[in-house]
């Protein structure tokens, strides 16, 4: 049991607190959902819990934290490792032994434990967490998803009574993510041990979770069960990223139709849905005219692998009730953006690349590593002015390396990569970085100046772009990305999303004509992934091309207009999004999976968003 | 592409107690500084080869002496410019430098140069087996026990841990550096070193946050906790253990016994000596080798007797 009373925390050096007058009570057994927007104080309130604040971070603390009835400034860290259980965001940064076994007896062999006793724990530690199969395998080996799972596991083998992890999925990709997930909602639910789970993506866990608290600059702004928390308007406005199925259940609610309670799951969703479907007048009048996009005919539309089962569903189900342009019936707006109508300039995938000279054209592109690792396997793709392409795929389906030789950091191994008239064969990334600009996924990264403007003009002056020019651009481009008021300042003392934004800024001062970003949102709160999405749709307006890695198929369906999916190398599928993530069992986005299952109502089966199914039901 | 980490390729070499590995380290390591003569440095050198070939570590091992050729090379350029008491004469330098004399390469200067590249060869050769047959833990553990303090020997190790870590950062910061228009391998020598240094800063402040991290990470489990702690693993000695420990014992024994026989010595200077060796001195630096490669013998014997 967790009893916080009115405690208030600076961090020494800073005047503004990290936490301020936090109360707060968490009973055993409580699945607990912490969330905010980053700088929120997350991560401090559950270093509070175990005693790294105030033992390991100085500062200025007053109030009162019990655990298990004892008082954390009291008794430090180590005597508190048997209670609480501390699993933290980078997977690489918290384990300390060669290899599985060794690592799951660091804390116990820390705290004097005899050998037989290490022994049998460390055997219930890796059945309880399904990682028999790693004992002997090296740490530096394993995936993300298995470190952050032997993590836990070397937490467990304490016996604590509440685990905490702050952040555990940021770097990992979905099915690591997944992998890790899972193994924390079993604890829960099969050992009884509270959790308390820090997380920005809550569509996977919020169904699971008994409580959400919401953490904004310090304080606790909302604290209550996930359904009403996360139908409350106020907390949506605060940043953290409301999970479509409940932003749909909200509109839907608020045209009055009738939904029982807010839906946390695709399933609650498919039952509310079809419910208020069933019942409701102004659906049921409609079952004889099914909303459905406008498609065109495309035959460019290049399915390389149409016959690849798990990724593409049958051909058959392709148009569920194609309406022909100029039928009469009114066609929902978000579907009329995706065929381009109101985007100035931005013209449909299929039909660009027929009319317009390609910014980059690859051809049967090879790369094999130095240790012989094929990890791109005869590419052929071409990318077009004002094209929002979004590359996906599991990890190690050679993503990377694909965009990594758009900028020349990697060459071909066989084939070609042109931009332009350019062959990357023939030049030096650093000449390629005037048409390219690629953002790295950690802004750490990017970043060594003194101050914001010094970053910009870095990157101009390798450019030789010096004087007056380089002023404009500076100011300008600091003006668009908000950036003016910190612009003498230190970058790497900005907040994270700060941090992404200059070096972003860093990059697209050179005003490339193409800009690559290698899951960029990775661990992101909602509202900056929604502003950086922002930023590059203006970009490309411009008639530039931008190119996205992400695993993040949320983000993919909402903001990308083509999706190429990668695995093992190879194009499996590339085409407009509404064919490409429709039809994609693995990286499906939520609304997708509700409408597929709404068909019979006469819901298209390739919406993708939110908006666009509020706007197909209404 | 040669990874300088351990991994357990599970040979009989990798199976023995790191005892075994650790002792006969320090065995070659005394023998290489025992003896002088370019003879028996040359065998030693070469007798550590069975071991790095019954571990197969040799392409590790390739890649590490790639480099020590290229100090050795550095030592017998530099002693041969340096030193200049030998007596024969190979080419005189036409100026003076004063207090130091004319200098002038001699045949002893160059030779002496060999002679202890080979010394170093030993060592590192053998030093390769530290650094790819033992498994690191075991190297922990060992050090441990032999009552180097606990703290020290952890984060000995942890730094080791992280140096690949520190590789792809450095790696991934001269990416972003490249992809933002510096052009890292162009401009004088000057230009270059400043491009490499401003990878230094980014580079020195992940490293410091992954630091805190980690120190975060270990601190939640008890690190350090004032108890006197306790080790899973144990560094068990099997009688084939003991056994091979007593012959690389020996072998240090006999080398003693050898050197004090008089065996095995050489002078450089002032006039470099002839190699000759008789019969019986052969005979017993065959034997001293034989000595020194009873490891791998016995460590495949004795998977032989546990397979048959």
């Amino acid at each position: 049991m967790v009893s916080i009373k009115n405690l208030t925390f600076y961090y020494s050096g800073s005047d503004k607190p990290a936490l301020r007058d936090i109360n707060l009570e968490i009973e055993d057994g409580e699945f607990v959902l912490l969330t905010g927007p980053s700088g929120g104080g997350k991560s401090s309130l559950c270093r509070c819990l175990n005693g790294l604040i105030p033992h390991f971070y100085g500062g200025k603390i007053t109030g009162k934290v019990e655990v298990n009835g004892l008082n954390v400034m009291k008794h430090s860290t180590k005597e508190l490792a048997t209670m609480v259980g501390m699993v933290f965001q980078d997977p690489e940064n918290q384990l300390v032994a060669m290899d599985v076994d060794s690592e799951l007896a660091f804390g116990l062999e820390n705290l004097a434990f005899a050998k037989e006793v290490i022994a049998r724990r460390v055997e219930e530690a890796l059945d309880t967490v399904g990682i028999v199969s790693l004992r002997h395998r090296a740490t530096s080996e394993l995936s993300g998803g298995e470190k952050q799972r032997v993590a836990i596991a070397s937490v467990l083998a304490l016996y604590p009574d509440i685990l905490v992890l702050d952040e555990p999925t940021s770097e990992l990709d979905p099915k690591g993510a997944e992998d890790v997930l899972n193994v924390v909602e079993r604890l829960n639910d099969e050992l009884g041990i509270t959790v308390i789970l820090v997380e920005h993506r809550l569509d996977r866990v919020v169904a699971h979770s008994d409580r959400v608290i919401v953490l904004e600059k310090g304080m606790i702004t909302a604290d209550g069960d996930p359904r009403s928390i996360l139908s409350d308007g106020r907390v949506s406005q605060s940043g953290v990223g409301i999970p479509p199925i409940i932003k749909l259940a909200q509109a839907v609610k608020s045209k009055g139709n009738l939904i029982d309670n807010t839906p946390l799951t695709v399933k609650e969703g498919r039952i509310a849905l079809a419910k208020a479907l069933r019942h409701s007048e102004p659906f049921a009048s409609r079952h004889s005219e099914p909303f459905a996009p406008r498609h065109s005919e495309h035959p460019s539309l290049s399915l390389r692998a149409p016959s690849l089962p798990v990724i593409l569903r049958e051909q058959s189900d392709r148009r569920i009730s194609p309406l022909r342009a100029g039928s009469g019936v009114a066609i929902p707006r978000p579907f009329a953006i995706a065929q381009g109508d109101n985007k100035g300039p931005v013209i449909a995938s299929e039909t660009k690349q027929s009319h317009l000279k390609p910014l980059i054209e690859v051809k049967n592109l090879w790369h094999v590593y130095p240790d012989g690792f094929v990890a791109v396997k005869g590419i052929n793709l071409k990318m077009c002015p004002g094209e929002f392409v979004a590359i996906m795929g599991r990890n190690a389906s050679g993503k990377t390396t694909l965009v990594k030789h758009f900028n020349g950091l990697l060459k071909p191994t066989k084939g070609d990569v042109i931009l332009g008239d350019i062959n990357t064969k023939e030049a030096t990334v650093a000449e390629l970085s005037r048409k390219v600009g690629y953002v790295f996924q950690n802004p750490n990264d990017h970043l060594f100046c003194d101050t914001v403007e010094e970053e910009l003009a870095f990157t101009l002056n390798n450019l030789g772009v010096k004087g007056e020019e380089a002023e404009l651009l500076i100011n300008r481009t600091l003006e668009r990305f908000g950036l003016m008021q910190y612009r003498y300042q230190y970058p790497r003392f900005l907040s994270g999303g700060e941090k992404q934004r200059v070096a972003l800024a860093s990059i697209l001062v050179a005003q490339p004509q193409i800009i690559i970003l290698d899951e960029p949102t990775r661990g992101m709160e909602y509202r900056l992934k929604a502003e950086l999405m922002k930023f590059l749709d203006e970009y490309r307006r411009e008639g530039r091309a931008v190119i996205l890695v992400t695993q993040d198929v949320e983000i993919a369906a909402e903001f990308s207009d083509r999706v190429a999916l990668l695995s093992e190398g190879k194009i499996v599928v590339d085409g407009p999004r509404r064919e490409v993530l429709s039809r994609a069992l693995l990286f499906s986005p939520q609304i997708n999976r509700l409408a597929q299952a709404l068909k019979s109502y006469g819901v298209s089966g390739d919406i993708l968003t939110a908006e666009e199914m509020i706007e197909a039901l209404t | 592409m040669v990874s300088y980490k351990y991994s357990d390729k599970g040979t009989v070499i990798h199976r023995l107690s790191p005892w075994c590995k650790l002792a006969w380290i320090a065995c070659v390591c005394i023998l290489a500084l025992l003896f002088d003569s370019p003879v028996y440095l040359l065998l030693l050198s070469l007798s550590t080869l069975p071991v790095i070939l019954t571990a197969r570590v040799w392409k590790e091992w390739l890649s590490v002496m790639k480099f020590a050729f290229f100090l050795c090379l550095l030592i017998i350029v530099i002693n041969a410019l340096v030193s200049n008491q030998g007596s024969h004469v190979l080419y005189q330098f036409p100026f003076a430098i004063p207090i130091a004399g004319a200098p002038r390469i001699t045949l002893e200067g160059i030779l002496w140069g060999v002679g202890n590249s080979l010394r170093l060869l030993a060592i590192i050769s053998a030093f390769t087996v530290l650094m790819f047959a033992i498994h690191p833990d075991d190297l922990m553990l060992a050090m441990v026990k032999a009552k180097l303090p606990y703290k020290s020997v952890m984060v000995t190790s942890l730094s080791t841990k992280f140096v690949p870590a520190l590789i792809d950062d450095a790696q991934r910061i001269a990416d972003g550096k490249k992809s933002r228009g510096l052009e890292l391998d162009k401009g004088g020598r000057i230009q270059r070193v400043k491009s490499y240094a401003s990878i230094a800063i980014p580079l020195l402040s992940n490293s410091l946050d992954r630091a805190v991290q980690v120190a975060e990470a270990m601190e939640s489990r008890a690190f350090g906790s004032g108890q006197k702690r306790t080790f899973y693993k144990e560094l068990k000695l099997s009688k084939g253990d003991i056994t091979i420990l007593s012959f690389v014992f020996s072998s240090i024994a006999f080398g003693i016994f050898l050197r004090c026989l008089g065996q095995g010595g050489y002078q450089y200077y002032p006039v470099v000596e002839a190699v000759s060796l008789t019969a019986s001195e052969w005979a017993m630096l065959f034997v001293l080798l034989l000595l020194v490669n009873t490891m791998p013998i016995l460590a495949l014997l004795k998977r032989k007797v546990s397979l048959g």
